[in-house]
């Protein structure tokens, strides 16, 4: 049963006042210092203040950030991403490298692969086979990680499940195959907290060989979506031995693109624009907009949707990816948005908070060839909804599995379990920002496990072992229990098959895609239909990279027919 | 004889106490004054969305509401009415955004998009009333509406510690 706390039936019936009061000064500590003077070793909300009984107290991990002792000067500085394209049989030379990067004038040493943040966009051709030779030259192990491609077990980049990690200084070949058209990303599977918050993240770009598999479009842009903690000129270091932020994940206070703290592109009147638009911040959900401009919903992470849609706006949770289409009609210049509502849990209420991502400019020249008639075209992809009809009769079977996402916790501050216990009478679908940012960097992932039950047997994240047949269409049902210590929402990221959405709440999903991470909302049942092609060994976790290193994590067998 | 205040207070206790007990996306529905007998709730679906949950483009959740109402009187018994009518209403009651017709059962209406919303069944001489005018029969607080104010709390006052 929910509680109903004694202060807050006290409040309701005029036993307190709820008149507005100044909160109490803040103590001076050592270290950095916010900008309202007060003492804050991390950046807090606009008029959010930090609970006195946190004030003063540390993570219980000692602070990691990339390249401790290195002499920056002697790194090269960080380049935008390229465009590699590669034919079936090349083979890339990928090397996981420290970095120097300047963002807002401040400059920082970090990670990126080539030299370059993101890493190198790797376009392929739909079923074509490349070889990538992954260098680590980070002061981590490190792997790398093929988001969303249905490929070889051998080479899915999991430390402990598919290989070791590579130590620093090692190498490791990969085999990738791309059997399905769309835009995917790549990215270490070991302390993502770290590494892929550091720059270590990149696109593949996979083209059908259907010149018609999209609507036309005059420019292709690949928008890469992360944040990162900044307060003053120091990055917020991060745990060494467990994550930080363990409860919701770090939210960054600068929001990058493509690594980048703004974005701009110049565009002709007319133009269409095709965004490849992918999530790989550690826990922000976001929610993407251009004001004034309209926008057509192509494809998802491993298809197209059964029909294209108009969308006011796209919400990206942590490692989907989303591929929108634009048209700039009219000359002027278009703000690139995410537009959420934050909650301040200090006053009760709802924050409207925009953040400008960047700039998209319209020259009054006009654009050839006009594909204006086309954008306002509603395709419906009749081969999408022909495979997925094949899946159909398994839609309403009973759940084959079931899990239920909740979490357990030890040894957080006092001051935090009295918080987070009467602070329950409402928790938003989704949380977009982080309201209480100092309880959340107080808890690690040595106090906090985030998991993954199986409401048959009980078992718990990696002391789950699921096996199933090779061809097999898994009907899993996912419960994310909204009276667990901390509810919020979970992307749950399934390695090396596809799977459908087919209900949320009971509703029938009106528009079928096909994906390979999903987001479940506090308090939603989603009922999920996989597809178990793909043999081997492969995990099911919450992409949020803090709950991953929090033990929210299992993995599924799919073995011979 | 309960004052009005004490009335309240009640209504507000169980509602309280219903909130204990319901999912988070559940809005117990309180009997106006007129029809004592009637009672029902409300459930936030997430509206359809290739996204899985419905946002408008500056973030705030959309959701179908779906209304179980029970012990309504045939609305002429409260005068010149003939429809219930549920309304998405801020808690200042400045705006009302009409839903639909609601009737004794399950009746799912329109869209709610508000951050904190009232859900309010009035009886109206017309099914699809421009604005509001008959007595209030059902009322409750979206979930949201719940949300506390820490404002005075001990933990924020360096109390407890």
């Amino acid at each position: 049963m929910r509680p109903v706390t004694p202060w807050l039936l006290l409040s309701l019936c005029g036993g307190l006042p709820l008149a507005a009061q100044d909160p109490p000064p803040m103590p001076d500590m050592p270290g950095m210092r916010h900008d309202n003077g007060m003492s804050m070793p991390i950046p807090m909300p606009k008029g959010m203040v930090m609970l006195p009984g946190l004030v003063g107290l540390l993570p219980g991990v000692s602070s990691f950030l990339p390249g401790e002792g290195v002499n920056p000067s002697g790194l090269p500085l960080a380049r935008a991403s390229e465009i590699t394209p590669l034919k079936s049989g090349d083979t890339l030379e990928l090397t996981a490298q420290l970095l120097r990067r300047t963002i807002n004038g401040k400059t920082f040493v970090m990670y990126g692969f080539n030299g370059q943040v993101p890493g190198p966009l790797i376009r392929v051709a739909q079923n074509a086979t490349i070889t990538v030779r992954f260098h680590n030259r980070i002061d981590l192990p490190s792997s790398v990680h093929w988001h969303g491609v249905r490929l070889d077990n051998r080479f899915d980049g999991v430390p402990g499940v598919t290989q070791e990690a590579v130590p620093s200084g090692g190498d490791f070949s990969y085999t990738v195959h791309f059997p399905d058209a769309g835009i995917y990303w790549y990215h270490p599977h070991v302390r993502e907290d770290i590494e892929q918050a550091m720059g270590l993240y990149g696109n593949m770009l996979v083209d059908s060989p259907d010149p018609t598999y999209y609507s036309p479009a005059n420019r292709e842009q690949a928008l890469v979506l992360s944040d990162l903690m900044i307060h003053g000129d120091t990055l917020i270091p991060f745990g060494r031995e467990a994550a930080d932020f363990a409860l919701m994940g770090r939210v960054g206070n600068v929001t990058l693109v493509n690594g980048e703290p703004e974005y701009a592109l110049t565009v002709k009147r007319g133009e269409v624009v095709r965004f490849y638009l992918t999530n790989v911040a550690s826990s922000r959900t976001w929610n993407i907009s251009i004001p004034g401009v309209p926008m057509k919903l192509l494809a998802s992470d491993v298809s197209r949707f059964e029909r294209e849609e108009r969308v006011p706006s796209v919400v990206l949770a942590p490692a989907e990816r989303y591929i929108v289409e634009a048209r700039f009609s009219q000359p002027g210049r278009y703000p690139v948005v995410n537009a959420i509502q934050a909650i301040d849990h200090y006053r009760g209420e709802f924050i409207a908070e925009v953040d400008t991502l960047g700039w998209v400019t319209v020259d009054a020249a006009v654009v050839s060839p006009d594909h204006g008639s086309a954008f306002t075209t509603l395709k419906a992809n009749a081969a999408v909804s022909a495979e997925i009809a094949r899946y159909r009769p398994y839609f309403g079977k009973a759940p084959d599995k079931r899990i239920t996402l909740t979490v357990a916790t030890n040894a957080l501050p006092l001051t935090t379990v009295q918080f987070m216990s009467i602070d329950t009478a409402y928790f938003h679908p989704v949380e977009w920002v982080d309201g209480m940012p100092e309880m959340n960097w107080l808890s690690t992932a040595k106090q906090v496990r985030w998991i993954l039950r199986d409401d048959s047997t009980g078992a718990e994240n990696e002391a789950i072992d699921w096996h199933v047949k090779r061809g097999s269409v898994v009907k899993l049902r996912i419960f994310n229990d909204p009276k667990s210590f901390h509810p919020m929402q979970h992307p749950i990221h399934l390695h090396g098959q596809r799977m459908l959405v087919v209900s949320r709440d009971g509703v029938p999903t009106a528009n079928l895609v096909w994906k390979d991470t999903v987001l479940i909302p506090v308090g939603s049942t989603v009922d999920l239909l996989i597809d178990a092609s793909n043999p081997g060994e492969w995990m099911l976790h919450c992409h949020i990279a803090e709950h991953l290193g929090a033990g929210m994590m299992m993995t599924m067998h799919v073995g011979t027919p | 004889m309960m004052t009005l205040r004490g009335r309240a207070m009640q209504l507000a206790l169980v509602a309280l106490l219903w909130r204990g007990v319901a999912g988070p996306y559940d809005i117990v529905l309180l009997p106006g004054p007129r029809v004592p007998g009637a009672e029902g709730d409300a459930r936030l679906l997430f509206a359809s969305s290739p996204f899985g949950v419905a946002v408008t483009a500056d973030g705030r959740h959309i959701y179908d509401i779906r209304i179980t109402a029970r012990g309504l009187p045939d609305p002429r018994t409260l005068g010149a009415f003939r429809n219930y009518v549920a309304w998405e209403v801020t808690p200042e009651l400045d705006r009302w955004h009409r839903l639909g017709v609601v009737r004794n059962g399950v009746t799912t209406v329109g869209q709610a998009d508000w951050n904190k919303f009232l859900v309010v069944i009035t009886a109206e001489p017309d099914s699809a009333p421009a604005t509001h005018s008959g007595p209030t029969v059902l009322h409750g607080t979206s979930p949201s509406g719940w949300l506390q104010t820490f404002l005075t709390h001990p933990l924020f006052r360096g109390i407890s510690q």
